[in-house]
């Protein structure tokens, strides 16, 4: 039999159908820094320090530094031991990283003193496995946590409140939420606060907008923490946003005098996509932004390509990149907030692969954020995972018994819990005399998945109510009062110990979050002590118990009813 | 009635004739086509396969349409959209341009605009297909005549990052290698054959 | 003597307004005032968190607690309940294709073609005169070479259609340009091989022959009673920059009226019905015959009978009153039109079809504002007491306004409602509440625009309009024009804007300021000027407007930029001397009722 051109196998044809060849693949050009983290044309680490200041760093003498190398060198990197960590050879840094007896303490000093290229070097030697049982040890809170994602396609803030209460209750520590009409914000940031407090008390609670306007929210104590401050790996980059390291470091400090958590945000892909690599590798860019993260002395990073996901996603060995930036924003001793938060693949075996160097080791918060509503309705763009991703999440948690943050809950709760949200944001409208929220909403509210589901606004009374929270200067207290004038007593009484912790400062420390009972967990009280098996975070007792709960499990005793 | 099949789908190719610098017209009536460095070559194609041919002759035939005149400029000192849509914006009489970057990402400019901002952008490159380029190409014509024209509808697709992100951002640095810096703006006679 | 702090509260049917005072003796001294929404219907005890809130929001502006407040003093409010509905009551029907009359933008050519309708791709086999039918998928340059290629043949092709916008492509391409008509999107529906005219005016002109009955008897060879068939199709096409008419056994256009069931009217001892197709004149005449009304009704299935039947069931909800208790108070009439996509139409032509909006009122005097009384004073901890009756309360505070005398009468033009009382040379007063207002006003504007947004319509009735016509400058309605030094957001470039307190908001129309502005003001006259009249004569003693001297308007909407202007025009030939109320001589239009209250109060006391 003969083969005819243009006929295809059977085979091919199933193949060519499958999901994963919608996705994007192209070849690498390192010419240009379309390349992940193995390029010719990255430099070669070298430090040299005089009299106290770095005077050659990575192969460029200081009279030819950018602003990125001038801020690192000055701010980011220890002298007193530069020259001596540098001389260590990378593989022995690399296996110490992986060597469960070398102490976590011992590769953050050796990383104080390293360059971009000396820590590249480093990570370079190493293969996903061995990134995983690194980041396993310099995670830096010893609790793993995850981070949500609430928004409404139609800024619908009955939605927002609703879907936060659902998504604190199942686990999520952090929620964020972004807008479609940026106006909109005040409403729906308040709502988020309001309905996180209901699902579980000591939320934290972000909503990204520009730079002034967050900051202004997060100054009243409507949110709790802010998490999109953009950094980049070039000064071409940086220029063009109208932004240097210094900005960015003196808006960091902003949020630090008032008591409010907050973390930059980078990723690989972002300079190559904006065609402003300068011929580096998208990962030696991102050390480099995870430099200037540290040298301007926030606690945290997001990192993980984050918006640029397709890029790194695309060429060979992107994805092991990205569990590598994630290791190194934890090794230098940062809160990590690892990604997983947009969407990635067409693929469901993709997105769980690309996942999983972050969920089985634990990170800070494995998705930055994971998205606790239908995609539709996700106004960053869509997320790797969302609310349909629910319980195979938690059957992933029980089949390999690792904690990603999350827990199945039960419907009751779940329903009960969305009411009082949208009950306590219909009072807390009402007070602050916002427009009215009908019965009719909250009722839409308990039972609904998307924005569809809900009774339209008035878009131009919100936005009017919106304008009017600004201009009356309605703070956080306001929401406390108004919570504790209509009867929601425990959720104020939530409200206001999260305002309280500003007071304290103990949200400033590196990781923290706040348990159910307010209990900040930081690297500093919860500091991650793992030495190799049986030590460090372990999925068991109590926590283990709640996660071996899925939707439908054949009770033991009775095999004829299901537990759940 | 059926519709013509042989003829119309021939490959129609499109070369771009340079017939020297570019001016500033007075002309009221006139949209500036303003394309980046590599349109037509060494590109011919958008990152989803419409030929640069029928994508220049869908947005003239959209300004032709409403009667305004059309005049194509290439310009070869940048590949940023909105730098390329606003050099061809005040070049043109009416102010009006539109601006377009191989992959087929493009925007309607005005004049008086910051160079950031535009009156219409169209940045998802995968979504943009012969009928949207035509109407790309009649609102511009229509704001050129001073009347307010129906944005076109902009399309969105949370997938589309997956699928089109590395390409675009490969499509971006090629386009960047075709850059002539210092070189000015040219004016450009589309010359549109049938293969 | 003590001094006293007492709040008067004015619930209305949108907002609730508080007025704080110190009294001692019988010397009052306003300290401060607030307004919120007001929760639930008027008269009803969810108002109870809307007047808690006012109080509250007022004293914190004087700088006082609520501990130290010793009455608070409320306005008797009774429920007022309105609703809207519209009935489209004409409809155009274009039968077996004949008529393209849909107004492209950008049609092709100029003239006057007659001929018989062949598809494109069937010219080869055509002779005559012919008009080329070219369907989706035909690209303009192949249309062209097609045509070229006939009229090359020898084939006399004196006109085309297409189905997309490609006329004037497909005319600069014609050796010999002919009138082409475009964007015909059904355009397969066509009747082939029918004699058939298209004929395109001029930029800026109309047609002349097929809007014509002459002109297309002239065209089509018909006899007197043939002529006498098609002039519906020359008026349809009237205005019209181009059309094509198709020559049919028995095609039509026809304008009918569509029965939308009857409206029943009763009163005076007269029960009463009008069709509602009869349009809104009919159905205030027939209003007029049975005042004072007792009760309307309407037809199940209609959305006039819908909305009243759901009047009075809202009304049933909130009072726990029977149905059949509740009687609906006053209607309000108003003809429209609405643009309406034509049946048989092969293009989305669109025509204006009338219609009719009615506004109706039910009230009972069931109040329940006792209730609100004894839970504004639990949960503020002081007196609160029913001060007065809240028509009587406004007219006293209005007569604070300086330069009114009693008899004076006050308007309050407000959402579902337009409200008005008088008071006497005896002291005596009366009020009235009748049906339609802002939000009927809202409706026309957006209906007869086609503005699918009612944010827009909103906008359009609030602010006044301007067109942006560069970047830097924007022509008002009254023509003035302002420049700005920063350049105009971008997406308001080239539009119909209004002029928001917020900057300048895009219009969703293709209309001139000048279409917009007419649709605007006429929505406000019909509604408002005419129910200023209606409501006055209602307490005007012996219902005539003469007897009044003074009428003050009061509420939100004496605040609306043209309003008080259209009132007072209305009400010019009666020798009333009106305008907007200045409560206290510092308060404006707001607050009347709530200083009513106090002022009646320390009266009393």
């Amino acid at each position: 039999m003969t083969t005819t051109e243009n006929r295809r196998s059977r085979r091919t044809e199933i193949l060519e159908d499958r999901p994963v060849n919608l996705d994007g693949f192209v070849e690498e050009w390192p010419e240009k820094g379309l390349v992940a983290m193995e390029s010719d044309f990255d430099p070669q680490p070298s430090v040299r320090v005089e009299g106290g200041r770095i005077v050659e760093l990575d192969g460029r003498a200081r009279a030819d530094f950018d602003f990125m190398d001038t801020f690192i060198a000055d701010h980011a990197i220890d002298v007193e031991t530069a020259e001596e960590v540098n001389a260590i050879p990378s593989v022995e840094i690399a296996r110490a990283l992986v060597d469960p007896r070398a102490s976590r303490d011992e590769l953050t000093r050796i990383g104080r003193g390293l360059t971009p290229a000396k820590i590249l070097d480093v990570v370079k030697l190493m293969n996903v496995v061995e990134i995983m049982m690194a980041m396993q040890k310099m995670r830096a809170r010893r609790t793993p946590a995850n981070q949500a994602h609430s928004t409404s396609a139609k800024d619908n803030p009955i939605q927002v409140a609703a879907d936060a209460a659902e998504g604190a209750l199942r686990g999520f520590a952090e929620l964020e939420t972004t807008l479609g009409v940026v106006r909109y914000a005040p409403l729906v940031a308040i709502a988020l606060q309001v309905g996180g407090q209901v699902g579980r008390g000591g939320v934290l609670t972000q909503c990204a907008l520009e730079e002034a306007t967050e900051l202004e929210l997060g100054m009243r104590g409507i949110t709790a923490y802010a998490e999109t401050i953009s950094v980049y790996g070039t000064e071409s980059v940086f220029v063009d946003g109208d932004d240097t390291p210094w900005s960015k470091a003196f808006l960091a400090s902003a949020y630090a005098s008032r008591g409010i958590k907050m973390r930059f945000t980078s990723g690989t892909g972002s300079e190559v996509q904006m065609g402003n690599a300068e011929g580096r590798s998208m990962l030696y860019l991102e050390i480099r932004c995870i430099l200037m993260a540290k040298g301007a002395g926030v606690q945290g990073l997001q990192n993980g390509s984050i918006s640029c996901i397709g890029v790194p996603g695309a060429v060979p060995g992107g994805i092991r990149a990205v569990a590598a930036e994630n290791l190194v924003a934890s090794w230098m001793d940062l809160e990590c907030a690892s990604g997983n938060d947009q969407s990635f693949s067409h693929s469901a075996m993709r997105r769980t692969a690309r996942l999983l160097p972050q969920m089985l080791p634990g990170t800070d918060f494995v998705c930055s954020g994971y998205s606790a509503v239908p995609n539709a309705d996700n106004m960053f763009a869509g997320s790797n995972l969302d609310t349909e991703d629910f319980d195979d999440w938690n059957t992933i948690q029980r089949d390999l018994q690792v904690d990603g943050g999350l827990r199945h809950v039960r419907e009751p709760e779940i329903l009960q819990v969305r009411e009082k949200a949208a009950r306590a944001l219909q009072a807390v409208f009402a007070e602050l005399d916002l427009p009215r929220i009908t019965d009719e909403e909250v009722e839409a509210a308990v039972y609904a998945n998307g924005s569809g589901d809900y009774p339209e606004r008035d878009v131009l009374e919100d936005l009017k109510g919106a304008q009017s929270v600004m201009d009356r200067g309605v703070t956080g207290l306001d929401l406390v009062k108004a919570l504790e004038r209509s009867g929601f007593h425990d959720v104020a009484e939530n409200l206001l110990t999260v305002l309280r912790q500003r007071v304290s400062g103990d949200l400033l420390q590196t990781s923290a979050i706040l348990t159910d009972d307010f209990v900040p967990l930081s690297a500093i009280n919860d500091a991650n002590d793992y030495g190799g098996p049986g030590s460090g975070y372990r999925l068991q007792g109590e926590r283990w118990e709640q996660l071996k709960k899925l939707r439908h499990v054949t009770s033991a005793e009775d095999p004829e009813t299901e537990v759940s | 009635m059926s519709a013509p099949t042989a003829a119309s789908t021939s490959e129609r190719t499109l070369t771009l004739k340079e017939v020297g610098p570019a001016k500033r017209a007075s002309r009221p009536d006139e949209v500036v086509v303003a394309v980046s460095p590599a349109f037509s070559d060494p590109f011919t194609k958008t990152i989803v396969d419409v030929p640069h041919a029928e994508v220049i002759r869908q947005i003239l035939a959209g300004i032709e349409e409403q009667g305004v005149h059309a005049r194509v400029i290439k310009v070869w000192d940048t590949a940023d959209l909105a730098a390329v849509a606003h050099t061809g914006a005040r070049l043109s009489g009416s102010g009006i341009s539109i601006g377009l970057l191989s992959r087929g990402t493009a925007m309607i400019h005005q004049r008086d605009l910051p160079r950031l901002s535009n009156l219409e952008l169209f940045p998802q490159s995968p979504l943009l297909d012969a009928e949207v380029f035509r109407r790309i190409g009649s609102n511009a014509a229509q704001y050129a005549k001073g009347e307010s024209p129906a944005p076109v509808p902009t399309r969105n697709d949370q997938m589309a990052r997956p699928r089109w992100q590395a390409k675009a951002a490969l499509l971006h640095l090629k386009e960047f290698e075709c850059i002539v810096a210092g070189r000015k703006p040219v004016e450009v006679e589309p010359v549109i054959s049938r293969a | 003597m003590t001094r006293r702090l007492v709040v008067g509260v004015d619930i209305g049917n949108s907002t609730t307004e508080a007025c704080v005072a110190a009294v001692s003796g019988t010397s009052v001294e306003y300290l401060g005032t607030a307004l919120t929404h007001t929760t639930g219907v008027k008269g009803t005890p969810d108002n109870t968190d809307g007047a808690v809130a006012a109080v509250r929001r007022a004293l914190d502006r004087a700088g006082h607690t609520e501990s130290e407040v010793e009455t608070v003093l409320l306005n008797e409010a009774t429920p007022v309940i309105s609703g809207l509905a519209m009935e489209t009551i004409s409809e155009t029907i274009i039968t077996e294709s004949t008529m393209i009359g849909h107004n492209p933008a950008t049609p092709g050519g100029e003239g006057l073609g007659v001929g018989t309708t062949v598809a494109i791709d069937a010219l080869s086999g055509a002779s005559g005169p012919t008009i080329a039918v070219v369907g989706p998928g035909w690209d303009f340059d192949d249309v062209a070479t097609e045509l070229n290629a006939a009229t090359d043949r020898g084939l006399e092709v004196v006109a085309a259609v297409l189905a997309h916008d490609d006329a004037v492509l497909v005319v600069n391409r014609l050796r010999a340009p002919i009138p082409v008509v475009d964007e015909v999107g059904a355009v397969e529906k066509v009747p082939l091989g029918m004699r058939a005219a298209v004929e395109v005016a001029p930029p800026g002109r109309t047609i002349r022959t097929l809007s014509d009955s002459y002109g297309l008897a002239s065209v089509f060879e018909l006899d007197p009673d043939q002529t006498k068939h098609v002039s519906p199709v020359a008026r349809a096409l009237t205005g019209n920059r181009s059309a094509v008419v198709v020559r049919t056994p028995s095609g039509d256009v026809t304008d009918r009226r569509i029965p939308v069931g009857t409206l029943t009217l009763r009163g005076a001892g007269k029960t009463l019905q009008v069709d509602v197709d009869a349009g809104a004149e009919a159905i205030m005449e027939v209003l007029g015959r049975v005042q004072p009304l007792d009760d309307a009704t309407g037809e199940a299935g209609t959305h006039v009978g819908g909305m009243l039947a759901q009047v009075r069931d809202t009304m049933t909800d909130v009072t726990g009153q029977p149905a059949a208790e509740i009687r609906i108070r006053d209607v309000l009439a108003v003809d429209t039109f609405v643009p309406k996509e034509v049946r048989g139409g092969l293009a989305g032509e669109v025509a204006p079809e009338n219609a009719v909006a009615l506004a109706a009122m039910v009230r009972t005097s069931r109040s329940r504002m006792q209730v609100v009384a004894d839970e504004v004073a639990a949960a503020l901890g002081c007196r609160a007491e029913i001060g007065g009756v809240e028509g009587e309360m406004a007219v006293r505070g209005a007569l604070t306004t300086p330069g009114t005398a009693i008899p004076i009468a006050v308007l309050d033009l407000g959402g579902g409602s337009t409200d008005a009382a008088l008071l006497d040379r005896d002291g005596v007063s009366s009020a009235v509440h009748v049906a339609g207002a802002g939000e009927l006003v809202t409706k026309l504007i957006g209906s007869e625009l086609a503005l699918d947004d009612r944010e827009q319509a909103e906008a359009v009735k609030r602010y006044p309009l301007a067109k942006v016509e560069s970047f830097f400058h924007v022509r008002h309605e009254d023509g003035t024009v302002q420049f700005f030094p920063e350049p105009l957001p971008s997406h308001v470039f080239a539009r119909v804007v209004t002029m928001t307190p917020e900057g300048p908001a895009p219009v969703a129309t293709r209309h001139s300021v000048d279409h917009v502005r007419r649709v605007r003001r006429e929505a406000k006259r019909k509604v408002f000027a005419v129910n200023a009249v209606r409501a006055l004569q209602q307490v005007a003693p012996g219902g005539s407007l003469r007897m009044l001297d003074f009428v003050v308007l009061l509420g939100g909407s004496a605040l609306d930029f043209e309003i008080p202007d259209l009132i007072a025009d209305a009400l010019a030939g009666y020798g009333v001397v009106c305008g907007i109320g200045n409560v206290h001589g510092s308060e404006g239009p707001r607050n009347a009722v709530a200083s009513g209250l106090v002022d009646a109060h320390v009266a009393g006391a």
